[in-house]
């Protein structure tokens, strides 16, 4: 039988080469060259469809590269959760890179479109490394790939607020990647390991002859890490890189790009060290619990005063993260899993919206909120899309985010802390208040010209199929939660 | 620039600046310096080059379709030459559980995939140095 | 204490030039200067790693026929350190890249006229 433990790596290497080769077999954006970009990625999909069923039925597996010891080598750890992390990022850039097959047309120079499909390719790539691996410095140089072409997805398009930008985003990215290498730098000086797990079987001794390192370290990766996913006081980067990107370019970011971030933090913190250090000695919890309540709120703030609609979706994404660190903040089983939980949930539905602010965006042109009067009797598909997603992040019963807000609710009740349960409450009406006027507003007021009638969208079916396929999935997910949370609860007791 | 003395010069020096790059490339496991060091002097030898005698002679040199093919070319051979090792069933990447021809101790040829991989870095690092000048320039 | 400082000397270095290079990207205006403070950031870091590896005493990692094994500075710091060293100039290329065509766009380098262009266009 084929050997099944190689497929991980089969799956990074055919992003690779497919990086490397399609721009330079096409010489134009042809249909040859759309052909072969879209069945690379399918390949990449079926290849982690089949490594989800394996981890599925017969446990996690590790993997060495050179067949090197595991304290010499660099090794690759395929668990439930990252199994199933990487399945959804494959399968959410191959419905985005359908989407945009035909709208980057509109908002990029011909010339460099192939660039573009390059960068993509190379971002998941990094992004399902940084997800698979176990060591330590090999996380520092996906996260540095990662970084490098989210911002070259950003300022591929040459408008005035897009190269700034991205420049500011390059400048506090770098930031916090030196600030990671720094804590890092730390810890392999105190137990003389990269393993991760090697390190959690010194890190004992380590803490009990050096807290003051083993304190710093964890200031710096925690500091850093939260530059890139933007923990509260440290987003100011997001607004303006996420809302003046191409549209499918903000929806990679905003849906997986800053998750990646988070669930390397949760590796970070929860693989090498362990709870004592974590909970009882530094306290570092109560931190980001108390920072994830105020961002869960002041995003809303923000968000609310907002007038173009993709730098509102930019705001609503900075306080949903605030639920997946309340989540971490926990430290409990049941807080890791609605965390867990809430990142996948999260990406599918900001996918859902900022494909669908992007569609219409280009039939329309308009970006403005109070310009969108009506617009669901012009482009009815796109507005059904838009409305599952955005009263699923309000926690209307039915849809995912539902879901994710009881799974958070019932974790905050039993670790016996009830103000959390007040500021979930509160953050979800603050939602309603930004999101429920562009639904509303489109369905039930007129249009400009007067007229009533429905017409049927005018944008091509490569993007609405992505869209439908995605809004179905957020559907499916908050009837049938019972699927993810399987895997989930039994990946959690691995980290604590 | 077209002053006489600096295009003399550089005429003069490009030769050995490449021939000490390859040097330090080939002679990667043995003393220090290896792909990335070896690489990044080989393209600066193409920028001073470049520098010296203008941007379409150093077109003419390294033209662009060259560069690129080469930067592929370096991720690929890198690639396969990992991919051979899972063809026997071992991880991708092995060296000597494998058995590649070790080589005695010192030897230039020793050290299985250890030569041919930094000969693929520092193919790879060269040319994307000379390209990134290149594009620089021509803005 | 000026033991500890002269014992030290390479950690109170790194986290020195840490701290100007942050300080330098923070509050400098000049867009070309926020780079030169990145790189005075991602040296300071370079050099605290390297520094780790350090044995007193210790000869170069390379195995020579005829000398005995004794023992040797840690090889791995110097490695990891290549590869940083190598993302460092990427990011350098790019951001002056990216400088380049804010040049041609605004017409300016300085951070406040930039923002007094585009106070108007933001709400």
């Amino acid at each position: 039988m084929i050997d099944y433990t190689h497929f991980p790596i089969y799956l990074l290497l055919v992003l690779l080469i497919s990086a490397v080769i399609i721009p330079l077999v096409n010489k134009r954006y042809n249909r040859n060259a759309r052909g072969m970009i879209v069945g690379a990625m399918g390949i990449a999909l079926l290849l982690a469809v089949i490594t989800l069923i394996q981890v599925y039925l017969h446990g996690s597996f590790v993997y060495n590269f050179g067949s090197w010891a595991s304290n010499v080598g660099i090794q690759f750890v395929i668990d439930d959760f990252s199994a199933l992390m990487t399945f959804v990022i494959v399968l959410l850039s191959l419905l985005i890179i359908i989407y945009s097959i035909r709208d980057v047309e509109h908002e990029i120079h011909p010339k460099q479109l192939l660039g573009y499909y390059c960068l993509v390719f190379l971002l998941v790539f990094s992004m399902i490394g940084i997800t698979l691996t176990n060591d330590l410095f090999n996380l520092y140089v996906f996260m540095e790939i990662l970084s490098l072409t989210s911002c070259g997805i950003i300022s591929i398009k040459r408008n005035k607020e897009n190269l700034l930008a991205s420049f500011r985003y390059l400048m506090l990215g770098t930031i916090g990647s030196i600030s990671v290498l720094l804590g890092i730098a730390l810890i392999y000086m105190v137990t003389g390991q990269l393993n991760m797990t090697e390190i959690f079987y010194s890190i004992d001794v380590a803490w009990e002859l050096y807290p003051r390192n083993l304190l710093l370290s964890l200031g710096f990766i925690i500091v850093g890490f939260g530059i890139k996913a933007a923990i509260f006081p440290l987003h100011s980067w997001l607004p303006d890189a996420h809302s003046n990107a191409p549209s499918p370019s903000s929806a990679l970011l905003s849906g997986l790009v800053v998750k990646v971030y988070i669930f390397a933090i949760i590796k970070v913190l929860f693989r090498t060290m362990n709870e004592n250090i974590i909970i009882d000695a530094i306290g570092l919890n109560e931190y980001l619990l108390y920072f994830a309540a105020v961002g869960m709120i002041m995003g809303s703030v923000f968000a609310i005063g907002q007038k173009d609609i993709k730098r509102m979706l930019a705001y609503s994404s900075v306080a949903q993260l605030g639920y997946i660190f309340l989540g971490v903040g926990l430290a409990t089983t049941e807080g890791l899993s609605a965390a867990f939980f809430h990142v996948i949930s999260h990406a599918l539905m900001k996918s859902a919206l900022f494909l669908s602010a992007g569609a219409i965006i280009y039939k329309t042109e308009k970006r403005k909120i109070k310009d969108l009067a009506g617009i669901g009797y012009e482009m009815p598909i796109t507005l059904i899309v838009f409305s599952i997603a955005a009263l699923g992040m309000i926690g209307i019963p039915g849809i995912s985010g539902f879901m994710t807000k009881w799974y958070l609710a019932l974790a905050v009740l039993e670790a016996g802390r009830p103000l959390f349960l007040v500021v979930i409450l509160l953050s979800s009406f603050l939602n309603a208040i930004y999101y429920l006027p562009i639904i509303v507003s489109a369905f039930l007021k007129p249009r400009e010209d007067g007229s009533e009638e429905m017409t049927r969208d005018g944008i091509p079916r490569s993007m609405t199929m992505p869209m439908l396929i995605i809004a179905g999935l957020t559907l499916l997910l908050g009837i049938f939660p019972q699927v993810v949370m399987n895997i989930i609860e039994r990946a959690v007791p691995t980290f604590l | 620039m077209n002053d006489l003395i600096v295009q003399t010069i550089t005429r003069l020096l490009v030769p050995f600046i490449q021939l000490y790059g390859v040097f330090i490339v080939i002679n990667g496991h043995l003393s220090p310096g290896g792909g990335f060091a070896g690489g990044a002097i080989l393209g600066a030898s193409i920028v001073l080059y470049t520098l010296a005698f203008g941007l379409e002679k150093g077109n003419e040199k390294m033209p662009h379709k060259v560069s690129s093919k080469l930067e592929a070319g370096g991720i690929l051979f890198f690639v396969t030459i990992g991919l051979i090792a899972t063809f026997f069933g071992y991880n991708l990447l092995t060296n000597k559980e494998m058995g590649m021809p070790m080589g005695t101790l010192g030897n230039v040829l020793s050290g299985g995939i250890i030569p041919l991989i930094t000969i693929a870095i520092g193919m790879k690092v060269a040319s994307t140095i000379a390209t990134l000048f290149h594009t620089m320039i021509e803005e | 204490m000026m033991n500890f400082v002269i014992e030290n000397i390479n950690f109170i270095g790194a986290i020195i030039l840490f701290a100007i290079g942050l300080y330098t990207v923070l509050t400098h205006p000049n867009l070309i200067k926020k780079i030169i403070g990145i790189n005075i950031m991602e040296t300071s870091v370079f050099l605290f790693f390297v520094s780790i590896g350090y044995i007193a005493g210790g000869r170069a990692p390379i195995i020579t026929e005829g000398l005995a094994i004794g023992s040797y500075v840690n090889p791995l710091p110097s490695a990891m350190i290549l590869t940083g060293i190598v993302v460092a100039v990427s990011i350098t290329a790019y951001a002056l890249s990216i400088i380049v065509k804010i040049h041609e766009a605004y017409g300016t380098l300085e951070l406040d006229e930039i923002m007094k262009m585009r106070g108007g266009e933001n709400d």
